[in-house]
């Protein structure tokens, strides 16, 4: 088997493979990343063709098994009532990311001590902030500073993106209640930002941004790391972490898409592959389970949304989608509505005409065609928006990832099987929930709305299933990452999660691998054998 | 590959009731949607082609939506490829888009930022909120 070594070897080339493959080289250390997808170009994307429409359906769409591309697993989640989403390609998901861009909550890092549910994190909301401002700076976000929800008002680097008139007649609607939003915050630079160009506000960020504009890790953070020297290498699917004889973490056996084995060494060993592709890892190379969690605890974010419709032009196919306006109205816990925890809005476009055809509601194949389809959308397209709903997802541990025994990818490695099912609590929640977003958009003006109480192809953030925490017992990882058992081999992805917010995590995910990789740095030392 | 003289013919039955015009729109029969129109989206997803010619294929005139949803429950996925064939072919056409008055996904100027009507709804939030739950 052909072989190589680096000091730190990377699986995973997304948003936490970034950040900790660019410090690293910042530091000087030699870096090799194993990458499962490829390279994807700004002009590949079709946001800005009038196809766009159609190849959202298969090409870039965000489930694996619908995209099946080869670089991708497929993934059995009969058993779940979410389907896990994912993209494998240098940026990983955030390819295809609506770049919603949040902060988690104060007390989202307190659940266990403010509401007596699930457990609190190892760090607090003002140790993770100096991160957060640091990977925000990087992923050129642009948001209005000052929003109340927050104790330091969330700064944005970059000015805001428009409002628009969606954005205006949901804030009237909100103004009218009384309720908190703010102006939306997202990974879409309103100027030009490093290599960034600024925003054209096509309403298509959630299929690739076209132009350029989008801040993904490509283009945020792999120019610089190699031109660092950091190795990326592209079509690598690894089946298995090694050890040597003292049980350390000694590198990856990857398999390129030509079928060769191929082994790459390293000191050190970080898993990057989401909170689907790193449990499924760990359990195949079977390492770091003496607490027996690596895979359960998942948390994917059951995601409900509110459409209102007006009797207005709201031009709603206009981005950014992206995120217009948030509102954490009712994110923090109030046990009189029969629940606890809660959910951030987000107001969103609502896309093409497409999105009028055809029926989702279960009724008959031919619904929504005929004289039916012209008058829906004659009524629906540009004049309606959507307040989405992120609810918190409270950790379970029957909620899990376990290799399949019958379905695997194409080099024969085993699928990950998924087991998900949405708590009381979470129904409740959501239910909540969606006659709030109701009344919002009653409140605003709508002649009508139209209630999802859950989208199945929703399982964007993949979170939980390598918890952090300090006691070796019952969790998989230390504070910053680091596998109790084997202590070379580190974990900086959303796995690493002890519970899940109501926010979109991938300014978490960033900010705590950025927290994650400067202490590896500074105490690397401490990494050598004895 | 592009589909036969009798497939067309067949796919018009279906486009013509599916897609019969009204509420200001262009019905399909005014596009000729089953010509250069769904040749347009086949050459961009070639993989429809196959699926939609099952549900072609099947016997028995169409004439209603109920033929057609009798037909479509002999074979969903290729019913769902036919409908995509033409739900696409049907709004990526120029007349169509001009008359929902859908530019497309066109490039606008996002420099814009917030206007002044927007400052004025966002300071009625600042005045009134402090929705952040201290953590200890």
């Amino acid at each position: 088997m052909a072989g190589t070594y680096s000091d730190v070897v990377i699986v995973g080339a997304g948003p936490s493979g970034a950040v900790a493959a660019l410090e690293l080289a910042r530091a000087g250390m030699s870096v090799t990343v194993l990458e499962q997808g490829g390279w994807v170009a700004a002009d590949e994307f079709d946001g800005a063709r009038p196809e766009w429409e159609l190849t959202q359906l298969r090409k870039w769409h965000p489930n694996p098994n619908v995209r099946g591309r080869p670089e991708d697993y497929p993934i059995d989640a009969a058993k779940s009532d979410i389907n896990p989403l994912m993209f494998a390609g240098v940026g990983g998901a955030a390819l295809i990311y609506g770049a919603h861009w949040v902060r988690f909550m104060p007390s989202d890092f307190r659940v266990r001590t403010l509401d007596g549910v699930a457990d609190d994190w190892p760090f607090t909301y003002e140790d993770l902030a100096p991160f957060y401002e640091y990977v925000e700076e990087a992923m050129a976000v642009s948001g209005l500073s000052g929003n109340p929800a927050y104790p330091d008002g969330a700064p944005c680097p970059l000015p805001p993106l428009p409002m628009g008139r969606v954005g205006r007649k949901a804030a009237h609607g909100m103004n009218k209640l009384g309720w908190h939003w703010w102006p939306g915050s997202n990974a879409i630079p309103s100027r030009a930002w490093r290599g960034l160009q600024p925003c054209v506000l096509r309403g298509t960020c959630g299929t690739g941004c076209s132009d350029g504009a989008k801040a993904t890790p490509d283009r945020t953070h792999w120019p610089e790391a190699l031109k660092l020297g950091v190795r990326l290498v592209t079509g690598a699917r690894v089946g298995e972490v090694t050890t040597d004889a003292q049980g350390r973490a000694s590198g990856a056996v990857w398999t390129d898409r030509g079928g060769v084995r191929h082994h790459a060494r390293g000191d050190v060993v970080i898993l990057c592959a989401n909170g689907i592709g790193t449990p499924r890892l760990l359990l195949m190379s079977g390492l770091g389970n003496r607490s027996g969690l690596v895979g359960r605890r998942l948390m994917m974010h059951p995601y409900a949304g509110v459409m209102g419709i007006f009797d207005e032009d709201l031009e709603s196919w206009v981005g950014p989608a992206g995120q217009i306006l948030v509102s954490m109205q009712f994110y923090e816990t109030d046990v009189s509505r029969g629940f606890v925890r809660g959910a951030k809005w987000n107001c969103m476009p609502a896309g093409g005409p497409q999105s009028f055809r055809a029926g989702y509601t279960g009724g008959t194949l031919t619904e929504g065609w005929g004289a039916a389809l012209h008058e829906s959308v004659r009524r629906k397209f540009g004049r309606s928006f959507e307040w989405g709903i992120i609810g918190e997802d409270l950790p379970d541990s029957e909620n899990r990832i376990v290799l399949s025994s019958s379905l695997s990818d194409s080099d024969g490695l085993p699928a990950p099987e998924i087991h998900y099912r949405m708590s009381d609590n979470t129904h409740r929640m959501l239910a909540f929930h969606t006659a709030r977003a109701v009344e919002a958009m009653e409140a605003a003006g709508a002649i009508a709305t139209e209630v999802t109480p859950l989208i199945r192809d929703c399982g964007w953030h993949l979170m939980g299933t390598a918890v952090m925490g300090t006691d070796r017992e019952r969790s998989v990882v230390d504070p910053f990452g680091q596998v109790h058992d084997v202590p070379n081999l580190f974990v900086m992805d959303g796995a690493t999660f002890p519970t899940s917010s109501g926010m979109n995590p991938t300014a978490t995910i960033m900010a705590v691998a950025a927290r994650s990789v400067l202490h590896l740095i500074e105490t690397r030392s401490d990494l050598s054998p004895a | 590959m592009t589909l036969t003289q009798t497939e067309r013919a067949r796919l018009s039955e279906f486009a013509r009731i599916m897609l019969p015009g009204g509420s200001g729109m262009a019905g399909a029969d005014d596009l000729r949607l089953w010509n250069d129109p769904v040749d347009r989206v086949l050459a961009v997803e070639p993989a429809l082609i196959e699926p939609m010619r099952r549900i072609l294929a099947t016997l028995g005139c169409v004439e209603t939506l109920n033929d057609i949803e009798t037909v479509a429950r002999t074979d969903p996925e290729g019913f769902k490829a036919l409908a995509t064939v033409l739900a696409n072919a049907y709004f990526m056409h120029e007349k169509v888009r001009a008359e929902i008055g859908y530019p497309g996904q066109e490039a606008r100027d996002s420099s814009l930022g917030l206007s002044e009507a927007d400052i004025a709804l966002i300071d009625k939030v600042r005045s009134a909120f402090v929705t952040w739950r201290r953590s200890c």
